[in-house]
């Protein structure tokens, strides 16, 4: 699993202001999340393969390939269950729910809660197949957002993003550092996991919760080195003047130019048209019958 | 630093107050870095296919609340968002982040309530017992949270995601927690880094309103629980809505009935 995804390519999609891609990775949720019907879906998906394609950012798409098939098939065997609405194609028959019941007992406001008595089946339908196809892509297509947005943003973008959309300076800087700190533990890890092997420690012995505990020797060594650099990196930013309320200044800066404008101004547009197919129910998956 | 005329601050600020103090904003830093880096990898072994992964991170924001208290719950909030960044991030992650936050936030808050002066790492029964609890409290709010926001966003149902939460959550708490807090808790304390030490001026609320707190915290987690499978299962229709509402994916009932617990849930932890 790669820790970084940020590919280097300078094209126009690397250098836009870090608010707009942020602002970008809210647009790609809103207009997703209003639209049901695959197809209402298809035109969004077109628009991250072209960017995909722009920013060379296929590589990571192949390394996750495997998850977005699981993301889509799965999400979609989900709602054909959970979503049974419409005329039945076929019935699939599962088992036969025994009746349940409790009672609350509060005088006049007693309740009985009652369930079960039934036989429980599987109804696929043309709508469920419709909806649970297109929760798949839809998730499917959240995965590419956020693919698309680590390929071409840093991480120091993507903080200085968060700044400008008023996340207070020492929440940013905590999500900086942490995504600094991350490759740094993996590698400790790795590490540790080398020399305890090279000891003839074996972490492959027993069941799959078996397995995850043997790490607890590799997780106790590198807790105990992330503390060890946490008073003095406490120091450190203090020396550097952390401590004071008002904002630092950055060698880092963005100027807003055309190529930005533009694309908030295809954002906005985007978002719009996702929010009007939803209101015109374009975006839905028809009347259940 | 925090200045002397600020001290005093209740505990309902702790998470505010945090930030004031570099060194939690270190340990929260070292807090979600830990939590991500052992995220991350488990990212490819999924639990539920398309629902969740295994988990064995979510050991981890046990053992840091117990140890470095609000940075902790704001560690274990970043850091599940560092590690949605590697496996799709969504709008339902939203509700991922203070899910996150809320697991990081009762274990050491709880135990606040039923601990008593007793160590985490104790290993009388009663100890065990009052551990079980607080990890059952955080993982049942945090799996309310996630399923009932996944839910009303119509992304996935609350029973599905429910349940595989609470599970995954306890499995690590259970499993591999208590054996790194054994190993860290009492060098953490030797070392004068846990929360109590970094920030002295919190004060505590009375014991009795702690209590209330616990009671509505405990009831209101169980209601949304309950409830929410209830509900998005199909398996209990009430009556008092409207028939129109009660058909799949079960968003209105779950925002109707399932949230009002889950408010109920935070106001007891606010007291608490």
């Amino acid at each position: 699993m790669p820790i970084y995804l940020y590919i280097d390519r300078g094209t126009f999609v690397h250098r836009l202001h870090p608010t707009v891609k942020v602002f970008a990775l809210f647009v790609m949720f809103w207009s997703v999340y209003w639209v049901d019907n695959p197809v209402a879906l298809l035109p969004v998906g077109l628009v991250m393969l072209w960017i995909a394609q722009l920013t060379g950012s296929w590589p990571n798409f192949y390394r996750l390939r495997w998850l977005f098939a699981i993301l889509i098939f799965t999400t979609s065997m989900m709602w054909l269950v959970f979503y049974q609405l419409g005329e039945p194609l076929f019935t699939i028959s599962l088992f036969y729910m025994n009746p349940h019941s409790f009672s609350v007992p509060l005088g006049r406001f007693s309740h009985t809660f009652r369930w079960g008595g039934h036989p429980v089946a599987v109804n696929v339908t043309w709508q469920s197949i419709k909806f649970g196809f297109g929760r798949g892509i839809k998730l499917a297509e959240l995965l590419a957002t956020s693919v698309l947005f680590l390929s071409t943003t840093k991480i120091e973008e993507f903080t200085y993003g968060l700044q400008r959309m008023r996340v207070p300076y020492r929440v940013g800087f905590a999500i900086s550092l942490a995504f600094r700190l991350v490759p740094l533990f993996i590698d400790s890890a790795v590490t540790i996991v080398d020399a305890q092997r090279l000891r003839g420690y074996d972490f492959n012995q027993g069941g799959p919760f078996e397995r995850i505990r043997r790490y607890v020797p590799v997780v106790i060594p590198v807790f105990m080195g992330a503390l060890r650099k946490a008073n003095n990196m406490a120091m450190a930013l203090e020396a550097r003047g952390f401590g004071y309320t008002h904002e630092p200044t950055t060698f880092i800066e963005y100027p807003v130019g055309s190529a930005d404008i533009a694309a908030f101004a295809a954002l906005i547009a985007l978002g719009a048209i996702y929010f009007l197919l939803y209101y015109t129910g374009v975006g839905g998956i028809g009347p259940v019958k | 630093m925090i200045a002397e005329s600020e001290t005093g601050f209740e505990s309902t600020s702790e998470l505010r107050l945090m930030w004031r103090n570099t060194r939690m904003v270190v340990l929260c830093a070292i807090s979600a870095a830990l939590y991500a880096a052992v995220l991350v990898p488990f990212k490819v072994v999924p639990l539920i296919p398309g629902v969740t992964e295994l988990r064995p991170a979510n050991a981890i924001p046990i053992v840091c609340s117990f140890l470095f208290g609000p940075a902790a719950a704001w560690g274990s909030a970043i850091g599940n968002m560092i590690g949605d960044f590697f496996g799709g991030v969504s709008p339902g992650d939203i509700f991922g982040f203070f899910a996150n936050l809320v697991y990081g936030w009762i274990p050491y808050k709880v135990w606040q309530v039923i601990g008593r002066g007793e160590s985490p790492v104790a290993r009388t029964p009663s100890a065990i017992l009052k551990y079980v609890i607080a990890c059952l409290a955080a993982s049942v709010l945090c799996a309310d949270l996630v399923g009932w926001g996944d839910n009303l966003l119509v992304i996935r149902p609350f029973a599905m995601l429910g349940n595989v939460i609470i599970f995954n959550n306890m499995a690590s708490a259970l499993l591999l927690a208590p054996f790194i807090l054994a190993a860290v808790y009492p060098r953490v304390k030797k070392g004068r880094m846990l929360y109590e030490d970094m920030m002295p001026e919190v004060k505590r609320r009375p014991m009795a309103i702690r209590i209330v707190g616990f009671s509505m915290l405990i009831a209101g987690e169980t209601g949304a629980w309950l409830f929410g499978n209830l509900l998005s299962a199909g398996l209990w229709m009430p009556t008092f809505l409207p028939a129109a509402m009660m058909v799949a994916p079960y968003d209105k009932p779950i925002a109707i009935i399932v949230s009002p617990f889950i408010l109920l849930a935070f106001a007891g932890l606010f007291l608490m």
